[in-house]
């Protein structure tokens, strides 16, 4: 018979302190996914290829299907669920439906994720710059460009030239 | 399976030694973790050691020293190491997103040993020795001998790559990383190509050094191409030669990036391109 040891630990997620009990090998998307109930999170590919699954730890973007929880002992965790407030949405998610930069929306959590990372580290990014943040992010549907037009009207600049 | 947080050295050596080959260190978790979860690998313990802060320092004085957890995002952006280590800066910001860069280590990528690996043909033409340290002390070996075979390394199961030390791009010399891809973004490579060239104040090649990754299992330095450059002033039928010399020395597979002809066939223009880079960034 095998045990399973559970590793115990807290971890801020979403500005709240949370005691968790987690597998060696649970992700963090698991944790958040399954354990926490926040599922804005997506599960892509599971190989930190597609950028579905990113949340910011300590300000910095990471994918969670990578990420071993037990690894993340008294960080800090945010996902798209801390960017909006009860219905009211965040100045960024407002400006991906006004631009039309969501069509299916399975990547939007992970481009919201990532690009909330930039804003905070550059307040008006260059179109260049958005297109290298999001390289780990791919999005299907909407060709990108519509992202980038979103990001640089939430930072409060000019509208992109088509 | 267990996981063991080791915040200290001492308690990564002591987690090594009662774990032997059943433990797995894991540090930024970019390749360990997807290795775990396609059950490529079957660890009894995970020993995480992205806590011992002394494995992040960075020394720029003299050679340069990376502790094993310097991430790709900091050899990529941090303004000293850029300076110094341009080909390797280079490399790094192009090992997957943003995602993969701030957590992926140097000493993960190398203990990973993977054909493909960016960060390795730059560090070889850095002259980079690897520090491999456990309980009784610690040995210093030239990359070149730490690297075996594919995905296989010198490192005995007791031991941790604690640091990397390389030589910093000297006056009168350039250097830089071309990397052949498919689509511009988290990309493989289907060819890495770095180049070192030293030249004399009349433009003379005083030194070259050359090393590739994903043409063979273990990326690596080409002697006999680096002899051909010394002495020349990088003329079209001495880089024709070097990047002949390139090609007979790759040992290039089929997969689903590209074919092994394929791969052969770009060498000698990548390397052409690489060396005229060089030359530019000298007389500049």
């Amino acid at each position: 018979m095998t045990t399973e040891s559970f590793i115990h630990l807290a971890v801020e997620v979403n500005g709240t302190s949370r005691q968790l009990s987690v597998r060696a090998d649970e992700t963090l998307l698991e944790t958040l996914r399954v354990g926490l109930g926040l599922t804005g999170t997506k599960e892509g590919c599971l190989e930190g290829e597609c950028g579905a699954c990113t949340v910011l730890l300590d300000d910095e973007p990471v994918d969670s299907c990578l990420l071993a929880t037990a690894a993340i002992e008294g960080r800090r965790v945010r996902t798209v669920e801390s960017l909006s407030t009860g219905e009211e949405l965040g100045r960024l998610q407002q400006a991906f439906l006004d631009h039309g930069a969501v069509q299916c929306g399975f990547c939007t959590p992970g481009f919201l994720m990532t690009l909330t990372a930039l804003l905070e580290h550059e307040p008006a990014p260059p179109p260049s710059d958005i297109r290298k943040a999001i390289a780990g992010n791919i999005c299907r549907c909407t060709g990108y460009r519509q992202m980038i037009e979103a990001v640089v009207a939430a930072a409060g600049g000019d509208e992109v030239q088509r | 399976m267990q996981f063991c947080r080791a915040e200290t050295l001492e308690a990564a050596f002591e987690a090594l030694s009662n774990w032997g080959a059943d433990g797995k260190v894991l540090a930024g978790g970019t390749d360990v973790m997807v290795q775990y979860l396609h059950g490529e690998i079957a660890p009894k313990a995970l020993i995480h050691i992205e806590g011992i802060h002394a494995l992040s320092a960075v020394s720029t004085q003299g050679r340069t020293a990376l502790g094993a957890l310097t991430t790709h995002r900091t050899l990529g952006s941090m303004p000293t190491l850029v300076a110094r280590h341009p080909a390797l800066a280079a490399a790094a910001a192009t090992v997957g997103g943003w995602q993969t860069q701030v957590k992926g280590t140097v000493g993960g990528n190398l203990c990973n040993a993977s054909p493909a690996a960016d960060t390795l043909p730059p560090l070889l033409i850095a002259d980079t020795h690897v520090t491999l340290s456990c309980v009784g002390g610690e040995r210093r070996l030239p990359l070149g001998e730490f690297i075996l075979d594919r995905r296989s390394t010198a490192l005995a199961a007791n031991e941790l790559l604690t640091s990397l030390d390389l030589e910093p791009l000297p006056e009168g010399s350039a250097e830089v990383y071309v990397k052949l891809g498919r689509r511009g973004a988290m990309e493989v490579a289907v060819v890495g190509l770095a180049v070192r060239i030293g030249f004399s104040e009349d433009g003379v090649v005083d030194s070259a050094r050359i090393a590739m990754c994903s043409v063979g299992p273990v990326p690596r330095r080409i002697p006999d191409a680096e002899a051909v450059l010394i002495g020349s002033k990088l003329d079209a039928t001495v880089l024709d030669a070097a990047g002949e010399a390139l090609t007979a020395a790759a040992r290039p597979i089929d997969d689903a990036r590209a074919t092994a002809a394929y791969r052969r066939r770009t060498l000698r223009g990548l390397l052409g391109s690489a060396a005229r880079q060089c030359q530019e960034q000298v007389q500049r």
